[in-house]
């Protein structure tokens, strides 16, 4: 039974490495990076927004990824404290329109991280996002097994007739308190995002 | 397989149809199709003959089982394999590919 224990225990650790393997912060990317007179960043030559305050990292996936590129910042609190937003040009699910897409999302929303979270929707309105329609979701999940929870807002918007979208995770412990600043920081990414060449698909 | 039914509207600009393969059993991937939202055909390769057949290297992970690497064909409607890759499938490069078959007018 020991033994048994200890090769779940070492196939854990392979998986957990694995995953985290895939994304490295980096507050210094410079050469993805360019700034404008104007206080935006232009990214890779393709998008432009106004960038969250300096305690958040650059986050960026190395290959194969599940989201383009994002910042991360670690909340006060005990762990698993901290915030991340991310821009994902191909969201989870097919649907291209925004209803459907956002029930398929949310089947396989946070699945890699935990897959015991219940995550219920808290609210669901249309917004603008990029000069066009959009859906903004805030979502809230419990993890009564890890004792944690987190609180999540996803934007769906879309660029050519494709869906994209951007989301920011905060996760706390279970008795923790979640922080508005880290949503409003987010609000102006998503707000002030724009597309600065056509994408891959719009180009086919 | 996610990539792909993603991508099922603009096959169908390119005159292309994907199925999949995998060794799991009809039942098995009956659940999986359902819980994924996939659409198109799953084959199910139990003896593991669609993998020999397209010549794809056992998995060493797995010895004595008829497992198989990751691999992405496409075949064109004279029923000649046009394209071969193996590993994660690069669904941009696929895009290209079929886009260009389609333009030759070798539709898949």
């Amino acid at each position: 039974m020991r033994t048994k224990t200890f090769v779940i225990l070492c196939c854990l650790s392979f998986i957990t490495f694995w995953i985290a393997g895939c994304a490295t912060t980096d507050r210094s990317e410079k050469s993805r990076v360019k700034w404008t007179p104007q206080g935006t960043v232009i990214w890779d030559n393709e998008f432009e927004f106004l960038p969250p305050p300096k305690e958040w990292s650059i986050l960026t996936v190395e290959a194969g990824g599940e989201f383009g590129f994002g910042f991360m910042r670690v909340d006060k609190g005990a762990f698993p404290s901290q915030s991340t937003f991310v821009y994902d040009e191909e969201p989870f699910g097919y649907a291209l329109n925004f209803e459907k897409r956002q029930e398929e999302y949310f089947k396989r929303y946070l699945w890699t991280t935990a897959m015991t979270l219940d995550m219920k929707v808290l609210e669901k309105k249309k917004v603008t996002v990029v000069g066009g329609e959009g859906l903004a979701i805030v979502a809230e999940g419990k993890d009564p097994v890890k004792k944690e929870k987190v609180k999540s807002k996803v934007v769906f918007g879309k660029r050519g007739e494709r869906v994209v979208s951007w989301y920011l995770t905060q996760w706390r412990p279970l008795d923790g308190t979640y922080d508005d600043s880290a949503f409003q920081v987010f609000d102006t990414f998503w707000g002030s995002y724009k597309y600065l060449k056509k994408s891959f698909y719009e180009t086919l | 397989m996610e990539g792909h039914q993603r991508n099922l509207y603009l096959y169908d600009r390119f005159n292309t149809r994907v199925a999949g393969v995998s060794v799991d059993d009809v039942t098995t991937l009956k659940y999986w199709a359902k819980s994924m939202d996939v659409t198109f055909p799953l084959l199910s390769n139990v003896t593991g003959f669609l993998g020999y057949f397209f010549g794809v290297p056992p998995s060493p992970e797995i010895k004595g089982y008829p497992v198989f690497d990751r691999r992405t064909v496409i075949i064109d409607k004279a029923g000649i394999i046009r394209y071969v890759k193996d590993g994660t499938p690069d669904y941009k490069d696929i895009l290209l590919f079929l886009k260009k078959l389609n333009q030759e007018g070798g539709k898949p």
